[in-house]
């Protein structure tokens, strides 16, 4: 099992001082408010059902015998004769979404205008503003990269205030010196694990409301190659637990990056033979469901696109 | 589906070739390589000698990392750096002046 250290760590690392978050969280509210509605937008009319799934009512005719009128029915003579449900309620669907943000140190670079953790921080404003303006459901943020660690838990409040979103990115100055998916993963699953049943737990509607979990990874796309072969179960297992994982890869196009894309990224290794062979790196990656990010303005339409395809197989 | 464990390489480690000389650069898409961390400037001459990076044949390079040559592996080069694997290495590569003899001992 994994161990998700939320005291310890925040002693060991240390945090962005809360001014400098503050003064962050606001300008990138200000500047992706526009991209923030568009995307909220795009998401509403992808995340409220509009087929109806749950069988409800009382009706002549129907889909399905509704066992409760049966007996009424019969006393009655036969003249209690609504005895049919129909599909009538669109059933409501509740949403736990984690927005897992790479904090290692490939995140960095030298011109902090142009880097991937730049990026996935504005886009981390971006999404978790509009999930908010949405409501949704429950938002958390992760951190990850030797360890994994919760920046704001599922059950925390939304991210209606400048405070809340401050001490988000107080957590994330990319300073970890590894880049651990595995571990990410089996946090993220585990951590699903456990909000599913509260929430089950938790309804007083009986587990009647849908649950969907989405888990949608902000990283520079840089996981060592030989994770890849045991990121695959994981993958899979994180599929039948009905949890849908959207790798986004930071790619950033602007400035000095110019010329480095992970799209570009290849990879080299040793025959048996001793010659080399070099592959696309983004060959081998594992990731089912992912979309490069290479500007800011591209993420609302790429994301909504993805998970409108992802509802429609799953729907299907 | 899934690539058998036995090709699962080791830990890697991100470099991007620089040069100044002007008959043997790279296109800028050939730049970033992912490369085995293990590996030292014998491996790195392969790598770009290869068909599908510079197609020379074997000219024998050497690489220069921070103004000084590299003579141990990259993963020696980080941790006596106090680098991490996450770090990018700039791999400066010059024809070697070494002579093939002290080549064949490497
Ligand atoms: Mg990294």
């Amino acid at each position: 099992a994994t161990h998700i250290t939320e005291q310890q760590d925040e002693n060991a690392r240390p945090l962005r001082d809360y001014s400098e978050a503050l003064e962050l969280w606001t300008t990138f509210q200000t500047k992706t408010q526009a991209l923030s509605q568009s995307l909220s937008s795009q998401l509403r009319l992808i995340l409220t059902p509009t087929q109806s799934t749950k069988l409800s009512g009382s009706f002549r005719t129907g889909k399905r015998l509704n066992i409760k009128k049966i007996i009424p029915y019969i006393a009655s003579s036969y003249k209690r004769d609504k005895i049919w449900m129909r599909r009538a309620i669109p059933s409501k669907r509740a949403y736990q979404i984690l927005l897992c943000v790479d904090d290692s140190s490939s995140m960095s670079s030298a011109d902090s205008n142009s880097s991937a953790g730049r990026l996935a921080l504005e886009s981390l404003v971006m999404v978790a503003r509009a999930l908010t303006v949405l409501e949704a459901g429950q938002v958390g943020v992760l951190g990850f990269g030797t360890d994994v660690f919760v920046a704001h838990a599922l059950t925390d409040p939304p991210f209606t205030s400048h405070d809340t979103g401050a001490r988000v990115l107080q957590h994330f100055t990319f300073r970890q010196d590894g880049t651990d998916m595995v571990r990410l993963l089996r946090a993220t699953i585990d951590q699903f694990r456990e909000a599913r049943m509260l929430q089950a737990f938790g309804s007083s509607g009986g587990g009647s409301e849908d649950l969907w979990q989405l888990a949608l990874i902000l990283s520079d796309g840089l996981v060592q190659s030989k994770d890849h072969a045991r990121l695959r179960p994981l993958l899979r297992e994180a599929m039948e637990q009905r949890v849908m994982v959207v790798f986004i890869v930071m790619d950033d196009a602007r400035g000095t990056n110019k010329g480095h894309s992970v799209l570009e990224l290849k990879e080299a290794r040793f025959g048996p033979d001793g010659i080399p062979v070099i592959h696309r790196y983004l060959d081998s990656f594992p990731f089912p469901y992912y979309l490069i990010v290479h500007h800011l303005e591209d993420l609302p339409g790429a994301l909504a696109a993805l998970l409108r395809t992802w509802f429609a197989e799953v729907n299907s | 589906m899934d690539e058998p464990m036995a090709d699962a390489p080791g830990p890697q480690v991100r470099v991007t070739f620089t040069t100044t000389e002007a008959d043997l650069q790279l296109p800028e898409s050939k730049r970033q390589l992912l490369v085995p961390a293990d590996i030292r400037r014998y491996g790195l001459s392969r790598i770009l000698n290869s068909e599908s990076m510079l197609d020379t044949g074997s000219i024998p390079f050497d690489f220069l990392v921070n103004g000084s040559f590299l003579r141990s592996s990259l993963e020696d080069y980080l941790t006596s750096n106090g680098l991490s694997f996450e770090t990018s290495i700039t791999l400066q590569y010059v024809r070697s002046l070494i002579p093939p003899v002290y080549e064949a001992s490497f």
